[in-house]
């Protein structure tokens, strides 16, 4: 099914303009890299301060209301530059099995960072009051950083999967 | 006068060079750290450069912000330049034709010299401006021009993969 769809996609005119114009689809790599900066600075910052590492002079709840609206603003960027690039090359991406797993990895980050939101909103206190004193909340927090970090290996990883072409 | 392609082809004879040549997987191992690196590089300053700007995180001072975030940046940037070093023993030729590369490598300078000049110039007031906005001047030109510089350099390190030969 998902052969089907990539061949009709491939078979748009969007694709067809995407396809033919040499300079768009590295513009839009260039543009979701930078989307990717802004999602990877916005965890790490936040990652930091949850480890004490770096901007003591804020509570984590202060620096999660700083960031997390950056990482969801630029996860919208990520996903239209993302499709563009879907459509621009279907095959490519849709029956590779490195972006799948970028596919299952994104929905995972995407799930913990949400939670994470959640619970910094309902109750400051947990997060501010005694940090240290919430190893599973570290675990958590550095478990989201290494799936946020996979996933742009996996992206890169795209481009060196060749996907057959009677597949 | 240095004999730049012997100099090429002795870096691309050497067995690391070599081995990333050959290898199916070392080559796109590399470029993950780089593009993770370069990534994190960019976008630590640019939450520095949006504050000389005024435009976000104004309630730190700027010297406060910059002196939390700044480490890690340098750190990263090492490993920018250690990955980004590997991927061009691989093809130190080719990249070293590459216009996109050189203007990659133009921009990274023009970066770091807007830096220093910062540094040398406006950071020397930080004090009357470090707290809330505006910032002055200087600071916000600074800003200015190493947000357009770093993409300038990410957008040219991507032009590389599309134009490079051999």
């Amino acid at each position: 099914m998902l052969a089907s769809i990539a061949a009709w996609l491939a078979s748009t005119p969007a694709s067809m303009v995407i396809q033919s114009q040499l300079w768009i689809i590295p513009t839009v790599q260039t543009v979701h890299i930078l989307g990717i900066a802004v999602v990877l600075s916005s965890v790490g910052m936040i990652d930091l301060r949850l480890f004490g590492l770096a901007g003591a002079s804020s509570s984590v709840s202060q620096t999660a209301q700083r960031y997390l609206p950056w990482i969801w603003a630029a996860l919208v960027v990520l996903a239209l530059s993302g499709a563009l690039m879907i459509v621009g090359e279907p095959r490519r991406s849709l029956l590779n099995p490195a972006f799948q797993w970028k596919m299952v990895l994104l929905a995972a980050a995407i799930a913990t960072t949400a939670a994470f939101q959640i619970t910094v909103r309902r109750n400051v206190a947990f997060w501010d009051l005694a940090p240290s004193h919430r190893p599973w909340a570290k675990a958590l927090a550095l478990a989201t950083l290494f799936i946020w970090l996979a996933i742009p290996v996996l992206g890169r990883w795209i481009a060196y999967i060749v996907v057959d072409e009677a597949a | 006068m240095i004999d730049i392609p012997a100099l090429l082809a002795w870096i691309e004879a050497l067995p690391i060079s070599l081995a990333m040549k050959e290898s199916a997987w070392l080559f796109p191992a590399f470029e993950s750290v780089h593009v993770i690196a370069i990534s994190l590089v960019v976008g630590s300053i640019a939450i520095v450069d949006l504050r000389l700007l005024g435009l976000t995180s104004n309630k730190k001072p700027v010297s406060e912000l910059a002196g939390e975030i700044l480490p890690w940046t340098w750190g990263l940037f090492c490993i920018a330049l250690l990955s980004g070093a590997m991927m061009f023993c691989a093809n130190a030729a080719g990249y070293f034709d590459n216009t996109p590369f050189r203007l990659k490598m133009l921009f990274l300078v023009l970066a770091g010299l807007n830096m220093a000049m910062f540094h040398l110039f406006a950071y020397r007031s930080v004090h009357l401006w470090d707290h809330g906005t505006p910032t002055a001047a200087g600071a916000k030109v600074a800003g200015g021009l190493s947000l357009l510089l770093w993409i300038g350099v990410v957008l040219f390190g991507r032009w590389i993969g599309f134009t490079i030969q051999g």
